[in-house]
């Protein structure tokens, strides 16, 4: 019975998510936005993590088999393909390796930059709490 | 016997076999280049061809199955909430590396099938390739793109990535695991992801991370396509 309602919760938000997508003006994927929906109402902890827990695990450790219609699906595709596989698989080469230096690199650079900006204030905030301590002293004196 | 493979239940069983034949075969292997849902697509379809059944027959069961893509899309909600301490302390350079690398890749990919001459049912179809398929399909899908070819395409670039990671990670020096994760989540997706949580706990969490913050941007960008 437990499994029923994690099914029917989790099926209840994508139908939510739905409804939600046609809603808006322009075209919006609606598993986005029933995964943004389902994550809005983690926060406000209107559905508690196990509530759904053995339901969202078995979709997500068995997400890989999901697809595997859909790769099947190829073969009606093949004549659109003929003529360009090789392009798109140095297209899909070229660009992974590209998307990963970006990332990788940008993620670094703001993570030392915080960290600077970090130091930086500790160094302020040091310096002005010394030059309290010091008006104690004077005070004390 | 066209009934027996007309039945739905036939195309179901048939994924899920060739799925564990798949894990087995990786798990004899031990290689990332043995990827499980590449080697089920290429035995299902293998057996497809050589016993002569109908492709139409073989996706009554495999509807049923891609039927349950948009609720493993929402849950992947469920696994960004978890891991919602680590993603509150480094959420700037995350969203930011995501942002980065989804321009990236949607701009070199736009570029590149440009210079390949591509037509524009192609360009798209390849646009959406470093998101989660589900989200990569729907997009394509939305832009006159061919869905079985942004899922060829989606399923190669997730591949390229767990097979290259450990490289690209040595080749550009990446040594804030953080980095490492979120650049890997970001250009292979959940194919990635499974390399990435191989490498290490924080990896494998920001790479998870790192598919649905990308996916959302690339939703996004698409937008303004």
């Amino acid at each position: 019975m437990k499994l029923l309602l994690e099914i029917s919760l989790i099926f209840a938000v994508c139908l939510a998510g739905q409804g939600l997508a046609a809603l808006l003006p322009f075209p919006f994927p609606s598993s986005v936005m029933a995964m943004v929906l389902l994550f809005l109402l983690l926060l406000i902890k209107l559905i508690k993590p196990r509530q759904i827990e053995n339901f969202s695990g078995f979709l997500l450790k068995n997400m890989a088999l999901l697809f595997i219609p859909s790769g099947v699906g190829i073969l009606e595709s093949l004549d659109a393909l003929r003529g360009s596989i090789l392009p798109l698989l140095v297209i899909c080469l070229v660009t992974t390796v590209l998307t990963f230096a970006v990332t990788a690199c940008t993620v670094h650079g703001v993570i030392l930059l915080q960290e600077a900006v970090c130091r930086r204030a500790e160094e302020n905030k040091c310096g002005m709490s010394k030059g309290l301590a010091g008006k104690e002293d004077i005070l004390h004196d | 016997m066209t009934e027996f493979f007309n039945s739905p239940l036939f195309g179901i069983i048939l994924c899920v076999v060739a799925y564990q034949a798949g894990l087995l075969i990786q798990h004899k292997l031990n290689s990332p280049l043995a990827n499980p849902l590449l080697i089920a697509i290429a035995l299902v379809i293998i057996l497809l061809k050589t016993a002569n059944i109908p492709l139409e027959s073989f996706q009554r069961g495999g509807d049923v199955i891609t039927m349950l893509l948009p609720p493993a899309t929402a849950v992947l909600a469920s696994s960004i909430y978890a891991q919602i301490q680590v993603l509150k302390k480094h959420f700037l350079p995350v969203v930011l590396g995501c942002l980065a690398g989804s321009v990236t890749s949607v701009a070199s990919v736009y570029g590149l099938c440009k210079l390949f001459g591509l037509t524009d049912e192609l360009v798209f179809s390849v646009l959406p390739k470093s998101v989660t398929t589900p989200i990569a399909m729907e997009i394509s899908g939305a832009h006159g793109g061919i869905t079985a070819i942004t899922v060829a395409a989606v399923v190669c670039t997730g591949i390229f990535g767990a097979v290259f990671a450990p490289l690209m990670i040595r080749v550009f020096r990446v040594k804030h695991p953080v980095a490492a994760g979120v650049a890997i989540g970001t250009c292979s997706h959940a194919v990635g992801t499974s390399r990435a949580l191989q490498l290490g706990e924080v990896e494998g969490a920001m790479s998870g991370i790192a598919i649905g913050v990308s996916g959302l941007i690339t939703v996004g960008l698409s937008l303004l396509l």
